[in-house]
């Protein structure tokens, strides 16, 4: 087998002197959506910043590519190819919805422009002059999903796009990532609410306390509701 | 009276554009990277002596007025890339003191080699006269003073608004770290920022040159005002910082009219009364300090 698109190998993150990532193994093939499920604190976000470089990694090597970016500036590897979707959407929020999307240009070209985003996303359209500051939660990550579309990544990191939002406006967000997987990008999904995840993910990695304690088939961790359980804890399962 | 008076307002407009402008350079670094740069005013200097050298070495006025804070910039870039960016991820305290340390030195640099006297730098001839409006005369070089400064601050808003770089530059400010996730060179934005501020310093280092003196500590001078120009327009804001600078500039210069003795002290009461009223600034957003 090839080598995949994203290849993360023993990582290691601290923040001062407190270990949140302990040996993180993990890698996304092209096109592939995978999970990174795991309970508040497990290290999911930091893993997702590591990956971006926009916290340094201790030790550990994470390759995308054929690159070793382990020390990369972030902003070489987002011009990689490597879109970002952070958790609370990170708007800019004085600037226009088209103004966020024109940011994310990077010249790499290819078939996400921004009218393409704004037909794909036709509800940013209607936004497209106004501040993002003023765009209700789920509209925030409609906008901040076409920002890193816009950026033509191959590879989208993805945390957290459920929080904070109406579960209709959830459903929204879903069948767009899951259109999003239909055209081959890979995506990294990191989500507090499992099973939202695991019904568009093809793999799952569960992290606790900065360990990988899971890996394996998203179906197959779906439709083991008492593996969830002792892995992520009841209230997640409950849902 | 409207002869004492139409100057004197006329004289607050001009120094109120010079505050405006070095008040904008002064927030456009501070806004970025958190940088308060002491060494502004010596930026400023820095470009006056250049351009008193080359105007008389027989350059033309015009030329130096662009080239002096050009060469103002590239010495601002090494500045920033060698002493102020080891220190982006300390308090702001750091840099303050740096800087401050650095303005020191550069005004016995200055002493060094342009002498410890005011120099005299004159304007071109074509503007060293006088134009009579009637009820009063102003010198024509004032006049062109405001329109290089307003035309410079019209550029800067139209690089803000209109270019991919302001955009990048407008974003940055509001979060760093989310630019550089979407591809952007922060430590390239860092330095152009702070090039752009000089530049501004610069250009008003080398028209405050021609009107208000030349020597060490001219350009220091005028730091002060600045400051509290930026405190009153309000963090942030750079259209507060015009109008900041054109209130002091005006405040500064009536009571230079009935109060020569308070004419300093006005800036400072001005600020007092405005932070009374709007702890963060007629335009702000955020608490100087917040």
């Amino acid at each position: 087998m090839s080598e995949p698109l994203l290849d993360v190998d023993g990582l290691c993150t601290n923040y001062g002197k407190i270990s949140i990532l302990r040996d993180v193994t993990l890698s996304v093939g092209e096109g592939e959506v995978v999970a990174l499920l795991g309970l508040n604190g497990a290290g999911k976000t930091t893993t997702l910043r590591s990956i971006l470089g926009l916290t340094a990694a201790r030790a550990g090597k994470i390759r995308y590519d054929g690159n070793d970016i382990t020390a990369w500036p972030a902003y070489k590897i987002a011009r990689l190819g490597v879109g970002y979707v952070p958790e609370g959407r990170r708007m800019f929020k004085d600037l226009s919805t088209l103004e966020n999307l024109q940011l994310a240009e990077n010249g790499r070209g290819g078939e996400w422009t921004i009218p393409r985003v704004l037909e794909h996303l036709p509800k940013l359209a209607e936004l497209r002059s106004r501040k993002a500051g003023r765009l209700s939660g789920g509209e925030q990550e409609m906008l901040a999903i076409g920002r890193a579309l816009v950026s033509n990544p191959r590879l989208l990191l993805i945390d957290e796009p459920s929080q904070g939002l109406a579960p209709l406006i959830v459903e929204d967000v879903y069948r767009i990532l899951g259109e999003l997987k239909q055209t081959g990008v890979a995506i990294l999904l990191v989500e507090q609410n499992a099973l939202l995840a695991l019904k568009i993910a093809d793999r799952a990695y569960v992290l606790d306390s900065g360990r990988v304690v899971h890996a394996g088939l998203a179906a197959e961790l779906a439709a083991d509701r008492d593996r969830i359980r002792t892995l992520m804890g009841l209230e997640v399962a409950a849902r | 009276m409207i002869h004492d008076l139409a100057p004197q307002i006329f004289n607050g407009l001009v120094l109120g554009a010079f505050y405006a402008i070095v008040g904008i350079g002064l927030s456009l670094i501070m806004n970025l990277t958190g940088t308060i740069n002491m060494a502004h005013g010596s930026f400023m200097t820095l470009a006056g002596y250049l351009a008193f050298t080359m105007v008389s070495r027989g350059t033309s006025f015009w030329f130096a007025l662009i080239a002096a804070p050009l060469i103002a910039v590239v010495v601002g870039i090494v500045v920033e890339r060698t002493l102020v960016r080891p220190l982006y991820k300390r308090e702001p305290f750091y840099s303050l003191l740096m800087t401050f340390g650095l303005s020191l030195m550069a005004e016995e640099i200055y002493r060094l080699i342009w002498g410890a006297n005011a120099v005299p730098f004159s304007p071109p001839p074509g503007l060293a006269s006088a134009v009579s409006l009637g009820f009063m005369s102003f010198p024509k070089f004032r006049i062109f003073i405001v329109i290089v400064l307003v035309i410079a601050m019209i550029g800067l808003a139209l690089f803000l608004t209109r270019t991919r770089f302001g955009l990048r530059l407008r974003a940055a400010v509001q979060d760093t770290e989310m630019i550089a996730a979407l591809g952007t060179n922060t430590q390239l934005l860092y330095a152009v920022n702070f090039g752009l501020g000089i530049f501004l310093a610069g250009i008003a280092g080398v028209l405050a040159a021609g009107m208000l003196g030349l020597s060490p500590t001219s350009g220091n001078a005028l730091l002060m005002p600045a400051f509290v120009t930026v405190i009153i327009g309000g963090m942030g804001s750079l259209f507060g910082s015009i109008v900041g600078g054109l209130l002091i500039g005006m405040a500064i210069s009536l009571t230079t009219l009935w109060i020569p003795a308070a004419s300093e002290v006005s800036m400072y009461v001005l600020m007092a009364l405005v932070l009374m009223v709007r702890p963060r600034g007629l335009f702000g957003e955020e608490g100087i300090f917040g």
